[in-house]
C-alpha cells in the first residue's frame, strides 16, 4: 500500500516508522531537511516540500496513493494539503485537526466536499480514554468492543493478586478471563499456557461484562469512584476533558500562566487556580487530599510523571499522566502512575483503524507502545477458519483474545473453531498487523 | 530471561552472511554447467564441490540460528558488508586451487578479489589456456560484484526489507548519499538490478553481431556492465582490433559509469533529471577532453600503421573510458604513447565515473563538489561577506557531506601514498608503484611497467597481492565501510 505521511513532526515521524515495519510503502513531505534526515535512515522515501505544495505531491505520485496523511501541526494546513492530494488522485485522504467544531459530525459533510475523508482529533481521543480511565480507575487500558460484549483491560498486578507466581494453568481462570499479553519491564511478551505471571506484570485480559467482577477480584483490584478530579496544565486536552465529561465530575486546574488561566475560567465551568502545580505548598493548600483522581497534563512529560507519583504520595487515588516521549512511556508503566496518555500512539491506532478499513473489514485498533490490539472479521477461506485454533500453529507473536458471533462475545480456548463472519479480538506485537490481516483474508 | 548483551548482533549477522553464502553457490552453478558443457570434468568437480559446500555452510548459517533479536544497526550493516567481500572471494578461489589453475592462495585471493570488487587486475599469465568454466568464473564474479552481491540479496531476501537492510545498503553503494528509489529497500534493490540486468542483456546481443565467439562475448559483457575488466584473451580487447567492439565496449562502458538511479529514472521516462544533472555533464566533457588529448596523442605516434584515423580515435577514447569506468580493458599498447597519455589514464583513473554505478575511483560526484568549493572559497577572497550555496544536481550541499568528501579525498591519497610506499619496498619501480596503488585502490585494473602490457601482476610478491587486494577492497567499499571497521570505537561497548 502507498501512504504519504504530510509533515514529519512527532506524530508523522511515530506514524512512518510504525507502517514501514508493517511493510507499507511510505512517502514523508517535510519542509524541514534535518527531520527529514533522521527518518532517512528508515526504509522510507523521503522528500523535501511544503506538505501544501502540489510539486512535492506530484513528485511523489499521488495517482496510486491509497492512504495520504496530513499530521503537520497546523490543522488548517493539513486540510489544504489533503484537499490538495484529493485533487491529484490520492484514494483516502485523513488530516490531524485539533477543534471541535471541524470534528463535529454535522460538519464532516463540508470537508469530505473538498477532499478531506477522515479526521484525527487526537486531542478528543485523549480525553475520551482519560475518561474510560477515570470511569475504570483499575485499569490501565480499557478497550470496549460491541458495547461492551467483549472487554480488553491491562491490568498492572500488585503481590495481592491471586494470579501472581502462578503460571496460567495453574490460576485456572480460564472460564471467565484469558490473559493474552504480559508486559514485564520493558518487553512484551505473548504467553503460552505454562508461562508464569510476576508481580509488577501489566497483564493485558479479554474478558467479557459480566464477568468483570471476577476479573477484579482475581486481580487484587477494588473499584473506586471518581468524584473530584485536579488537573494539571491547562491543555487543550484538559479543555477537551472538562468539556466532554459533561458534569460528570467536579474539576479543578491548575495553570501556571495566568492569561490562560483567565481564558479557561472564563471558557469553562470549573475552577482555575493561577500557579505551579509542581509546588507542594500550593497543591496543600487546595487540599489535594480531597482530590480522587490527579491528571498531569503539562506539555512536560518529564514533570507530569513526577507530578504524579507526587500526587500519590499525597494519597491520591487514581494519577493520569501525559507522556509524548515514547521513550518514556515504558519507563513510566514501570513506575506508579495509573494511566499513560500518548497522542502519538492514539493518532496512530486511528490510522491503523483507517488502513484496516480500506479492506472493508470495519476493524477496530488500539495501539499501545510497543503491541497493537486489533479487531478482524473472519472472511470466507481465510486460513485462520480452517481449524480449531490449538491446531492453527499460529505465530507467536499474535494471539486471539476473544470473538463476537452473532452479537454475543466467547473468549477464545484451544478448541475455538473460528467461523467465516465472526469479529476476532487479536493481540500482536508492534510490526504484526499485515502478517495478522493474511490470516484472515 | 537475561541475555548475554553483545555489542554486535553476532546471530543476525550470521544468518544475513547465510543467505549471502547460498546466493554465492547458486551464481557458482553457471561455471559448474559451462564446464559441463565444455566437458571440463576436473573443473566442474571443483566447481561441484565449492558450490555445496557454501550452501551447506550458509543453510546451516540461515537456518539453524534463530536470532533473539532480528534488529540490525549501522555497525551490523558495516561489518557484515565487510565480511561478505572476504568472504565471497575466499569461497571464490577454492576452485581456482582445486584445479590446480594457481597454485598459491595469496595468487587466488587477489585474482578473486580482483573479480567481486571488479578491478580487473589478473595475476594470470595466460588466460588462453584457462578452462572455460574458470574464465566465466572470473567474468561471473565482476558481474556480481559490480552491482554489488548486498544489493542482489537486498532484492531477493524479503527477511532483510528493513531498516537493517537499508543500513547494508549504505554501506555497499556508493557516493556521497545515497538515493533511494523507492520507499522500500528491496525495491530500489530490485529497480537497480532491473537497469543492471536490462543493460547486461543488451551488450550481449550486440556483442553476438560482433567477430567475438559467443563464450568470449559473454564473458566480455559480464565483464563490461560491471566495467571489470576481465578478458578472456591475453591481449585483452587488443585481440579483435575491431572497430565495431571497440565502439560497442566504448559506449556501454560509459553507460555503465553513469548513476543507476539516473539511468532508471530515466527508463521510467524522467528525462529532465537526466538532463539536469551536473555530474553527468561533467562526466560528459571531462570524459571527452580526456579522450581527445589521448586520442590525439594516439594519432600522432600513429607513425605507418594501416590503421584508419577513426579506428586510431576510438583506440583513444576506449582507453581513457576504460580506465575511467574504473574497467581497465586494453585496446592499444597504451605505454608506448609516453608519459602525457600515461598522465592523463591515471588522472582519469582516481576520479573515476559516477557515484552510484558499477565503477569505481573517487567518483566525479566528489571532484564535482570539490571544484566548486575551490571556487566558492576564491571568490569569498574579493566577497569576504558573501553567502554561499553550493549546490549539486540542484540541491544544495550540506557542509557536513563537504568535510566527509574532504575527509574521503585525505585518506584516499593517503591510502594511494602508504601502499605505493609498500609496493616500492618490495622493489617495485616508483612510477609503477604509484599507478599500481592508483589502479588497485580505484578498481581499475591496468598495469604499468612491471605489471602492464608487458609484465604481469603475477611478478607482484604475495606480501604485495595481499595488500592489494586489501586495497581493491577499501576502495570497493568506499574506505569508510572498511576503515571503521578496525577502529577502537567500532568494538566498544
Amino acid at each position: 500500500m502507498k501512504i504519504v505521511i504530510a509533515g514529519a513532526g512527532e506524530v508523522g515521524s511515530h506514524l512512518a516508522r510504525l507502517l514501514s515495519n508493517e511493510e507499507q510503502d511510505i512517502y514523508v513531505i517535510d519542509k524541514d531537511k534535518r527531520r527529514l534526515a533522521i527518518l532517512d535512515a528508515q526504509n522510507l522515501y523521503v522528500v523535501n516540500g511544503k506538505p501544501t505544495s502540489f510539486q512535492a505531491m506530484k513528485q511523489v505520485g499521488m495517482k496510486d496513493c491509497d492512504l495520504f496523511i496530513a499530521v503537520t501541526p497546523y490543522e488548517t494546513e493539513n486540510v489544504v494539503a489533503c484537499s490538495i492530494a484529493k485533487s491529484l488522485g490520492a484514494r483516502k485522504t485523513v488530516a490531524r485537526i485539533d477543534n471541535y467544531e471541524f470534528y463535529n459530525p454535522d460538519n464532516r459533510q463540508y470537508f469530505a466536499s473538498f477532499g478531506v475523508d477522515d479526521l484525527i482529533y487526537p486531542e478528543n481521543l485523549a480525553a475520551e480514554e482519560m475518561l474510560m480511565a477515570l470511569k475504570h480507575t483499575w485499569v490501565r487500558n480499557w478497550y470496549e468492543l460491541f458495547n461492551g460484549e467483549l472487554i480488553v483491560v491491562g491490568v498492572k498486578l500488585r503481590g495481592n493478586s491471586d494470579l501472581v507466581n502462578k503460571s496460567l494453568i495453574e490460576s485456572s481462570s480460564a472460564q471467565f478471563m484469558h490473559i493474552c499479553a504480559i508486559k514485564r519491564k520493558h518487553d512484551i511478551l505473548i504467553p503460552r499456557g505454562n508461562a508464569i505471571v510476576l508481580e509488577d506484570d501489566i497483564v493485558y485480559i479479554a474478558t467479557k461484562r459480566e464477568y468483570l467482577d471476577q476479573v477484579i477480584e482475581k486481580c487484587g483490584k477494588r473499584k473506586k469512584v471518581i468524584n473530584k478530579v485536579l488537573i494539571m496544565g491547562g491543555s487543550r486536552i484538559a479543555k477537551r476533558l472538562v468539556r466532554m465529561s459533561e458534569g460528570r465530575y467536579k474539576f479543578m486546574i491548575i495553570e501556571i500562566d495566568p492569561v490562560r488561566s483567565e481564558e479557561i475560567a472564563e471558557t469553562l465551568d470549573c475552577n482555575v487556580v493561577c500557579g505551579d502545580g509542581r509546588n507542594n505548598d500550593l497543591l496543600q493548600e487546595e487540599n489535594i487530599e480531597s482530590y480522587d483522581a490527579f491528571v498531569a497534563l503539562t506539555d512536560s512529560s518529564e514533570t507530569n510523571i513526577l507530578a504524579c507519583l507526587s500526587a500519590k504520595e499525597h494519597g491520591v487515588k487514581k494519577t493520569i499522566a501525559e507522556v509524548e516521549n515514547l521513550q518514556f512511556i515504558s519507563e513510566a508503566e514501570t513506575l506508579n502512575i495509573g494511566t499513560i496518555i500518548n497522542k502519538k500512539l492514539l493518532a496512530s491506532s486511528t490510522i491503523f483503524q483507517t488502513l484496516l478499513d480500506s479492506d472493508e473489514s470495519n476493524a477496530k485498533c488500539l495501539a499501545l507502545n510497543d503491541a497493537e490490539v486489533t479487531e478482524m472479521v473472519v472472511k470466507e477461506g481465510s486460513k485462520i477458519s480452517a481449524a480449531p485454533v490449538k491446531d492453527l500453529k499460529l505465530p507467536q507473536e499474535m494471539t486471539l483474545a476473544g470473538l463476537v458471533r452473532d452479537g454475543v462475545g466467547y473468549l477464545v480456548q484451544g478448541n475455538t473453531h473460528l467461523q467465516p463472519g465472526d469479529h476476532v479480538v487479536v493481540f500482536s506485537l508492534s510490526g504484526w498487523i499485515h502478517k495478522v490481516e493474511k490470516w484472515f483474508n | 530471561m537475561k541475555n548475554r548483551v553483545w555489542t554486535l548482533n553476532f546471530p543476525m549477522m550470521a544468518k544475513v552472511l547465510g543467505w549471502i553464502l547460498m546466493m554465492e553457490s547458486c551464481f557458482m552453478l553457471v561455471p559448474f554447467a559451462t564446464s559441463l558443457y565444455y566437458g571440463e570434468y576436473e573443473c566442474a568437480k571443483a566447481f561441484f564441490l565449492t558450490l555445496t559446500f557454501s550452501a551447506a555452510l550458509g543453510a546451516l548459517m540461515t537456518f539453524c540460528l534463530h536470532p533473539f533479536k532480528t534488529s540490525m544497526r549501522t555497525r551490523e550493516g558495516l561489518m557484515i558488508t565487510g565480511l561478505v567481500w572476504v568472504l565471497m572471494s575466499l569461497l571464490g578461489c577454492i576452485p581456482f586451487l582445486l584445479t590446480g589453475a594457481l597454485t598459491s592462495f595469496p595468487d587466488a585471493f587477489f585474482e578473486m578479489m580482483s573479480g567481486f570488487t571488479t578491478t580487473g587486475a589478473s595475476v594470470i599469465r595466460d588466460v588462453e589456456v584457462m578452462p572455460r568454466g574458470l574464465l566465466i568464473w572470473r567474468s561471473l564474479t565482476q558481474w556480481i560484484g559490480g552491482m554489488g552481491i548486498i544489493l542482489f540479496t537486498l532484492a531477493v531476501v524479503p527477511m532483510l526489507n528493513h531498516s537493517g537492510g537499508l543500513s547494508l545498503f549504505n554501506a555497499e553503494v556508493t557516493g556521497i548519499t545515497h538515493d533511494k528509489l523507492r520507499p522500500r529497500v528491496s525495491q530500489t534493490a530490485k529497480s537497480l538490478w532491473m537497469v543492471y540486468i536490462v543493460l547486461t542483456i543488451v551488450l550481449f546481443v550486440l556483442l553476438c553481431f560482433s567477430p567475438m565467439e559467443i563464450f568470449d562475448a559473454l564473458c566480455c559483457t559480464l565483464s563490461t556492465t560491471s566495467t571489470g575488466g576481465f578478458s578472456t584473451k591475453n591481449a585483452s580487447v587488443m585481440y579483435w582490433n575491431s572497430t565495431y567492439i571497440n565502439l560497442v565496449l566504448t559506449l556501454f562502458m560509459f553507460i555503465c559509469g553513469v548513476n543507476f538511479a539516473l539511468l532508471y529514472k530515466f527508463a521510467k521516462g524522467d528525462y529532465k533529471s537526466l538532463l539536469s544533472n551536473d555530474t553527468l555533464k561533467w562526466y560528459f566533457w571531462f570524459m571527452a577532453i580526456c579522450s581527445i588529448m589521448v586520442g590525439g596523442m594516439f594519432f600522432a605516434n600513429k607513425g605507418d600503421t594501416t590503421d584508419t584515423a577513426l579506428h586510431t580515435g576510438i583506440q583513444g577514447f576506449f582507453q581513457v573510458i576504460s580506465a575511467a569506468t574504473s574497467s581497465g580493458f586494453s585496446a592499444v599498447d597504451y605505454e608506448a604513447h609516453g608519459s602525457l597519455v600515461m598522465s592523463v589514464l591515471l588522472l582519469v583513473m582516481v576520479f573515476g565515473s559516477c557515484a552510484g554505478s558499477t565503477a569505481g575511483g573517487v567518483k566525479i560526484d566528489r571532484m564535482v563538489l570539490m571544484m566548486k568549493c575551490i571556487a566558492n572559497e576564491i571568490y569569498h577572497v574579493l566577497h569576504p561577506n558573501s553567502i554561499e550555496i553550493i549546490r549539486l544536481n540542484g540541491k544544495s550541499v550540506s557542509s557536513e557531506s563537504f568535510n566527509k568528501t574532504a575527509a574521503f579525498l585525505s585518506i584516499y591519497m593517503l591510502i594511494i601514498v602508504v601502499c605505493t610506499l609498500f609496493y616500492a619496498a618490495f622493489g617495485v619501480p616508483a612510477f609503477d608503484s604509484l599507478f599500481v596503488s592508483v589502479s588497485m585502490i580505484s578498481n581499475i585494473g591496468l598495469g604499468c611497467g612491471v605489471t602492464g602490457i608487458n609484465g604481469s601482476f603475477a611478478d607482484l610478491s604475495s606480501a604485495c597481492k595481499l595488500v592489494g587486494a586489501f586495497e581493491m577492497l577499501i576502495g570497493r567499499l568506499e574506505l569508510f565501510t572498511i576503515i571503521v571497521l578496525f577502529t577502537r570505537g567500532f568494538w566498544k561497548k
